[in-house]
């Protein structure tokens, strides 16, 4: 009877909503009639009708808005083509500035009432299994184990732009990786012996320069590496080095007598000496003995190997030396360099110490009692914490009876060990597990749709902003039935902001968003390159995650990504781009004066680099990657088969300019090279590193350019006041890229009104970067669910 | 070419981290000899492999001049010592790839199938025919099959316009819509056939550990079963199949450590600095399984489509995808020329190696049979006809070696996918596309 109440009093209700806003929206499809009359009809009509639209037999009727049917599809292209202004075309006419407005913003409301009518929250798959990234970061806040888990696990597939969607699969191959990965997690956080001792090595890129200060390291040393490792027991543990050799299996600078010094933690623990090979020649055995043993206790600790700084004056050369070091032909290494660094244990083991890990774990130990009691009491708030929801009796099972065995071979604390890795291949771990509750739908829109549980929220919520499991207290939140509480939620999500743990939004959302994970694939030719080396790399990503870090942390404007005025250096960026007075290997933020051609996003080396080829910049890729990422129209897909720009020869010396021209005069290219070539035109005087360029050989730069609007932009300033202009496109497609991966699926049309409506109260605030997170955390897509 | 310097036994040592290419080859001869012994005795073709690499080729210095390989073009020359065991096929193309991408070229390559155009989670190919072989005759060893590539690297937003990453990543589907993720880093390779190591007794103990976990995890799965909706427990369904797939290899590891005691081996610790001692490596690993019967189906993808890997060690220092297309600039196509010589190359010496095995009467290459090449031909446009295709080995099965197959027509890579399966065991009539089967392959001979 109460379920029938509530139902009539549901139809009541938006029957008499629908009374007065049935008639707005009539009059709003009516004057959208009008308009595309007036500036639509020319193209799209009729057998020629471009694109395929053809407005003469469009349905404009009201009546269709507040059916499930309406195919709401057509209506959001057709609205995102007049927001971006690309419709009607610049060469057409064209509504005023004002109208347009009028339009878009009633188009907009007809879609957001159907939404509201017809409600269509997606649905995300129910089974998604953790990622890699998700795994490595859930582990380290279950048991504080900091493990690279990338030699643990295989990499993940990409999809929409993030390796978080295609997750819904386990083959046997991954299946056994969870059990060994399991198996060997459980053993670190104990601290559990193993059958012999084992290692990691890790190296250093090839193209790393060595000859400056390593941040991190102690003052008055150069090159070398600083990595954390988990030492697996207390117990003594053998390090070992090798150094760079160049091609002719020499170690390249090692002119005289050299200290490497070993560190844990920042306290000296060994030094080695490098001596130059007696005879000079045969270098094979110089770093045969660079091998030490001793005890370090377990945990994570901080390992440090590097060179204390010996040289003293600058060696006055004939020409400018390069930036970078590393090659013996091009640009030499003055000092020799570490290759890599192993580090294997425990030999001699020593127990297993005490770790973080094992604090944590052994928390609730009562010390007394049965051991079933005392194992249940550590295990229970684990598994708490690891399934992220309320435990049940059943979920005890497993954990419990491995435990008994654990114990009956190898004591107490190897009990707790097997139960943890029972615990950590439990689906219930590794899954996401969404499950519908409502099971038949039926013919009612409204039915189909449902909230989703508390904790199914809380992990939605931690895994969008921590890439990670809730903690207790987001938990507690869920348990007590308040976090969808518009107080309490606003409350969680500035708390997990303001957490060091929301960094993945840095390294792992932006770094997809951006593109920044392609730097370490991209190599520019060296012969065209001659400074870049792996140190410049590293510069260009830090450069871009402090900035999006620094919006995250000081809840900035978004609009700042584009422009800012200040940007993050060190030495050796500051260098590159020709900004002086910035010294040592620390990044600090730099107020950038306006004729330094630095500052937001589209100036940054980073990002102007992973759009270029190896040995030239491209205006397409570059446009593209705005249209995509920034404005969020991008360009169907290439035609196939198409033919390849002409490289420049020495010949005849056509500029990249005149060389795309040619290739748009094919009208198959043109429709879509028109919209991205001159958006990366603006930004030609940027090399394909990133350094400003007045010439390109012996060709001025022509930097003309123009938007998908039509409106100019000659540089990039123009270009970003053009994206700034209209704050709602780029906003919305941070929005849409945050979503996705606060999803893990694709955004789709109908996802539309619930974007605008985040990017609407978002523009109250500025563009407040918590006010975008907060709304896309109250939205629908994010807090319900179809059932289909 | 690759100097000799570069190959040094010393340069293999630094490059391998702690562990190495050629000493554990050696360290493990005897004792996979002995295990060699216990299987039955192989009269037949039993194994087959499949190595990619992308982006095609340049024909010119690829293609022989005549019907034999008495002169073997400068591309394929590193095969000189084995060229007797080796064909060489040209004008075999991949319909279904078209429109030419590099995503479909990987993704037919093995499949003959058409992608689904998709960016997202509905993705769709074919089963394939590694895959089918795995089906047929994968079960009576450890592993069905191994998926071993060389690109540590993933990339977001480089892969192909309009389809989703699996298929530019995966050579190898078990389904439509399953894509087997392939391994490239040695140390996990060998812990997946050989597991952590240590005495027989002790790999024992940690096997029955994981079987128990396993069981832990089949009735979790089971639970979870009856709380998901009615559309997800085939999914469900799916997952229950790879534990028992996982259950099954850990029986058969158990049955291999009791006859085949493995000697306490260093793992190998990192990932080879040089490209050249990273697929020689996982060349020997492929050696080491196919000797200890560990698995006979083996897909290796030498680099990713659309990779911008360089190639300084032989003089390529311009990232491979931006130099194939070669807009016909004779200094590209030598670079294009240089990279497939080189690839080759490290074919030829896995060949070499296969061939130096002694197995029963004969040796590893003989009970073998391997396709290499590429879903590709002309890379500057993007091309899937006249695709460079070799097949070695397969003396056990009468394969005619040393000629050059030249196809008048064109003719689908699922008849040489056909003819090659057939030859391993697999009672197929037809696969894909095929209208037939490269019948000259082989010497006619009653099976």
């Amino acid at each position: 009877m109460r379920i029938l109440l509530s139902f009539l009093c549901a139809i009541t209700w938006t029957l008499s909503a629908a009374a007065d806003d049935a008639g707005t929206t009539a009059e709003r499809a009516q004057e959208f009639e009008r308009f595309v009359n007036d500036y639509c009809l020319d193209c799209h009509s009729q057998a020629s009708a471009e694109a395929g639209l053809d407005f003469k037999k469009f349905d404009f009727s009201p009546q269709q808005f507040g059916l499930v049917e309406f195919d709401s599809q057509i209506w959001e292209t057709i609205l995102r083509r007049l927001a971006g202004r690309q419709m009607p075309p610049a060469d057409a006419k064209r509504p005023s500035e004002s109208e347009n407005k009028a339009m878009v913003e009633s188009v907009a409301s007809i879609l957001d009432w159907h939404s509201s009518r017809v409600p269509r929250p997606g649905k995300v798959d129910a089974l998604r299994r953790l990622n890699r990234t998700e795994y490595q970061n859930s582990i380290r806040d279950l048991l504080l184990v900091e493990l690279d888990v990338a030699s643990l696990l295989p990499p993940d597939e990409s999809s929409q732009g993030f390796d978080n969607i295609t997750v819904g699969d386990l083959s046997p191959m991954l299946l056994s990786r969870y059990l060994s990965a399991a198996q060997r997690i459980s053993r670190i956080a104990i601290g559990g012996s193993q059958l012999s001792p084992g290692g990691d090595t890790i190296r250093i890129p090839a193209d790393r320069t060595q000859e400056k200060h390593v941040a991190g390291l102690p003052l008055g040393t150069r090159g070398g590496i600083l990595f954390n490792h988990q030492f697996p027991q207390d117990g003594e543990y053998e390090i070992s080095v090798r150094l760079t050799r160049d091609r002719d299996e020499k170690v390249e600078g090692l002119t005289k007598a050299q200290q490497i010094d070993v560190l844990i933690d920042d306290a000296l623990r060994h030094q080695f000496t490098i001596k130059p090979p007696p005879g000079g020649n045969d270098y094979t055995h110089v770093d045969t003995h660079l091998q030490a043993r001793f005890s370090v206790t377990a945990g994570p600790h901080a390992v440090g190997v590097t060179f204390p700084n010996q040289s003293a004056s600058l060696i006055e050369i004939k020409r400018q030396p390069f930036d970078a070091a590393y090659n013996r032909h091009r640009h030499p290494r003055r000092t020799p360099a570490i290759f890599q660094v192993s580090v294997v244990g425990p030999f001699n083991p020593n127990g297993p110490g005490s770790t973080p890990s094992r604090e944590l774990i052994f928390a609730g130990d009562t010390k007394g009692g049965s051991s079933i009691d005392r194992a249940k009491k550590i295990l229970e708030p684990l598994i708490y914490r690891a399934y992220r929801r309320v435990i049940t009796q059943e979920d005890l099972e497993s954990p419990l009876w491995f435990f008994s065995e654990g114990e009956r071979e190898g004591g107490f604390e190897a009990g707790i060990e097997a139960a943890l890795t029972a615990i950590l291949v439990n689906p219930n771990f590794l899954f996401r597990v969404e499950q519908p509750r409502i099971q038949p739908p039926n013919a009612d829109a409204k039915s189909r749709v449902e909230a989703i549980d508390d904790f199914e929220f809380a992990t939605r919520l931690s895994f969008f902003l921590w890439s990670s499991i809730p903690d207790t207290e987001l938990l507690e939140v869920a348990k007590a039935g308040l976090i969808r509480d518009p107080n309490v939620l606003e409350h969680q999500v500035l708390r997990m902001l303001a957490d060091p743990r929301s960094r993945s939004l840095v390294n792992n959302f932006a770094s997809q968003w951006l593109y920044l994970r392609n730097l370490d694939s991209i190599t520019p030719d060296l012969r065209l390159f001659p400074d870049f080396d792996d140190n410049l790399r590293q510069a260009f990503r830090q450069e871009t995650e402090l900035l999006f870090a620094d919006v995250v942390e000081n809840d900035r404007s978004v609009l700042d990504l584009i422009s800012a005025d200040e940007t993050y250096l060190n030495e050796r960026l500051a260098k590159h781009y020709g900004i002086p007075h910035v010294f040592g290997s620390e990044f600090r933020k730099v107020k950038v004066p306006a004729d330094s051609h630095r500052g937001g996003l589209l100036r940054h080396g980073s990002i102007l680099t992973v759009t270029s080829y190896a040995t030239r910049t491209s205006p397409t890729i570059r446009g593209n990657w705005i249209l995509k990422n920034i404005i969020g129209t991008p360009p169907p897909p290439p035609p196939p088969n198409v033919p390849n720009l002409k490289e420049a020869t020495t010949s005849s010396a056509t500029s990249l300019r005149e060389r795309l021209a040619q290739h748009r005069a094919d009208p198959a290219c043109a429709s879509c090279h028109n919209l991205m070539d001159p958006i990366g035109f603006s930004l030609e005087n940027y090399d394909a590193l990133g350094r400003w360029r007045d010439y390109d050989g012996l060709l001025a730069i022509d930097s003309s350019g123009s938007l998908p609007d039509g409106s100019t932009a000659n540089n990039v300033s123009e270009l970003e006041r053009g994206i700034l202009l209209h704050p709602e496109q780029f906003v919305g497609t941070l929005t849409e890229r945050l979503m996705t991966f606060a999803l893990g699926r694709g955004v789709e049309y109908y996802d539309g009104p619930a974007v605008r409506r985040v990017v609407r109260n978002a523009a109250e605030h500025n563009y407040q970067f918590s006010k975008i997170v907060l709304g896309i955390a109250s939205s629908e897509p994010f807090q319900m669910r179809s059932v289909e | 070419m690759i100097t000799k310097k570069a190959l040094s036994r010393r340069t293999l040592l630094r490059g391998a981290g702690t562990a190495l290419a050629l000493p554990l080859l050696d360290a493990m001869l005897p004792t996979m000899t002995a295990s060699a012994n216990t299987v039955a005795a192989p009269a037949n073709l039993r194994r087959i492999g499949y190595v990619y690499m992308p982006m095609g080729f340049n024909p010119s210095p690829w293609i022989p001049k005549g019907d034999t390989l008495d002169q073997l073009p400068s591309s394929l020359q590193s095969l000189e010592a084995v060229k007797d065991q080796v064909c060489v096929l040209t004008g075999m193309d991949l319909q279904s790839a078209y429109p030419g991408s590099h995503a479909t070229s990987n993704s037919a390559f093995l499949s003959a199938a058409s992608a689904k155009r998709t960016e997202s989670t509905d993705y769709y190919l074919g089963t394939t025919v590694d895959q089918i072989a795995a089906k047929h005759i994968g079960q009576r060893t450890q592993l069905p099959s191994l998926e071993l590539s060389m690109d540590l690297l993933s990339t977001v937003g480089q892969c192909d316009n309009g389809y989703a990453c699996v298929y530019q990543n995966n050579l190898s589907w078990s389904s439509p819509t399953t894509p087997l993720p392939s391994e490239a880093h040695p140390r996990i390779v060998f812990e997946t056939l050989f597991g952590e190591g240590g005495s027989p007794e002790q790999r024992q103990v940690a096997l029955q550990k994981r079987a128990s976990l396993l069981d832990a995890v089949t009735k979790e799965i089971q639970r979870l079963k009856a709380r998901v909706g009615a559309s997800d427990r085939n999914k469900i369904d799916s997952y229950l199949e790879s534990v028992r797939e996982v259950e099954r290899r850990i029986q058969q590891a158990e049955l291999a450590a009791k006859d085949n005691p493995l000697p306490d081996l260093d793992r190998p610790v990192g990932v080879p600095a040089a490209y050249a001692d990273h697929a020689k490596l996982l060349f020997d690993l492929q050696v080491l399984a196919f000797q200890g019967d560990i698995t006979r189906i083996v897909t290796f993808q030498l680099a990713r489509e659309a990779s911008t890997r360089t190639y300084p060690e032989i003089g390529v220092s311009d990232p491979h995808h931006p130099v194939t297309h070669h807009g016909n600039d004779p200094e590209k196509l030598e670079k294009i020329a240089k990279i497939n010589q080189f690839h080759v190359s490290l074919f030829a010496d896995f060949l070499k190696r296969l061939r130096e095995t002694p197995e029963a009467d004969g040796n590893l290459l003989d009970h073998s049979l391997f396709l290499y090449g590429s879903g590709m031909g002309d890379s500057d446009a993007h091309d899937h006809s006249n695709l460079p295709i070799l097949v070695a080995g397969g003396a056990a099965g009468n394969l005619r070696g040393g000629r050059h197959l030249k196809f008048a027509e064109p003719t689908p890579l699922a008849n040489l996918h056909l003819t090659l399966l057939n030859k391993v065991g697999v009672p197929l009539e037809s696969f894909a596309d095929s209208t037939g089967r490269v019948e000259d392959l082989f010497d006619p001979v009653a099976l």
